[in-house]
């Protein structure tokens, strides 16, 4: 990188501050927002690798920089635009017996659907937060 | 644009960079694949910008990262990688083509059992294919159901 800054705290104009440490270790590590419908696409991400189509409803996403344990802490959301339902989400593996190549880089599993049943969401976000490896 | 000399730099820090200078590349493969004969085909459907990642080079590490820490995990006990300087200070992959990210991808986020053995057994466990060539609607799955006589 061209510059590195070091700084152990960031303060407003208005002179609150804050450690630096929460912003490292508040930001998101790596997102996700899809279209779960038909064939699946990505609308933009960051820190991905895939996204993969498991069956009617049910997602896996891939990270490129591994977690550094399971223990992170990952959230979902899921809309059906202009569909008599709201769909939601989730499902996580954390016993890791669909472990793709690690849970920490490869197996954040979804699930999105209406009241009765797990259906394709158009819209589908989904985020970590965590130590990065 | 040439990617910056990316030694020893944290792999967030360059798809940071990527993320912020190169433009994302949707690309039409998918891999479809079987993992379980319990359950439907999966599509595995790749991230546009780390596509552009691969295409680029000098910001991915090599495949095997990924496979070295996978084992760390998989031992008994795991609680967090103390390998997880493999993925920053190992020399990044030179640019791939897409077929090659592809083949990256599948050793990546597609199960070891997939991959490894793929074309044994009695017919494909997986396959690379365009988007066009999948079915755009899920009328394929679940499709067929016991008719019940009344």
């Amino acid at each position: 990188m061209a510059g590195k800054i070091i700084a152990d705290t960031i303060e407003t104009g208005a002179g609150a501050d804050i450690s630096t440490s929460y912003v490292v270790n508040g930001s998101a590590k790596a997102w996700v927002h899809f279209d779960g419908t038909g064939t699946v696409a990505t609308r933009d991400s960051f820190n991905m690798s895939s996204v993969t189509d498991r069956a009617t409803g049910a997602y896996t996403t891939s990270a490129t920089n591994a977690m550094a344990s399971a223990d992170y802490a990952w959230t979902s959301n899921a809309s059906n635009q202009g569909a008599a339902y709201g769909a939601y989400c989730v499902e996580g593996d954390a016993t890791g017996t669909k472990n793709f190549n690690g849970r920490t880089s490869s197996n954040v599993r979804l699930n999105t659907g209406g009241y009765t049943a797990w259906d394709d969401a158009l819209s589908i976000s989904s985020v970590y937060h965590g130590d990065l490896a | 644009m040439n990617t910056p000399e990316f030694k020893g730099t944290h792999l967030w820090d360059r798809l940071c960079w990527a993320k912020e200078n190169l433009e994302p590349h949707q690309s039409d493969y998918r891999v479809v694949y079987e993992d379980s004969i319990d359950e439907c085909a999966k599509i595995l459907v790749p991230d546009p910008n780390w596509m552009a990642c691969a295409l680029q080079g000098g910001i991915l590490p090599p495949v095997w990262v990924y496979h070295e820490l996978a084992k760390d995990e998989a031992e008994e006990g795991f609680k967090k990688h103390t390998r997880g300087y493999l993925l920053h200070e190992t020399e990044p992959m030179e640019a791939m083509t897409e077929e090659e990210a592809i083949e990256y991808l599948i050793m990546k986020d597609c199960p070891e059992s997939v991959w490894k053995t793929y074309n044994e057994g009695n017919r494909p466990k997986m396959v690379v294919c365009t988007k066009q060539q999948l079915p755009q609607t899920r009328e394929w799955r679940n499709s067929w159901k016991i008719e019940v006589a009344a």
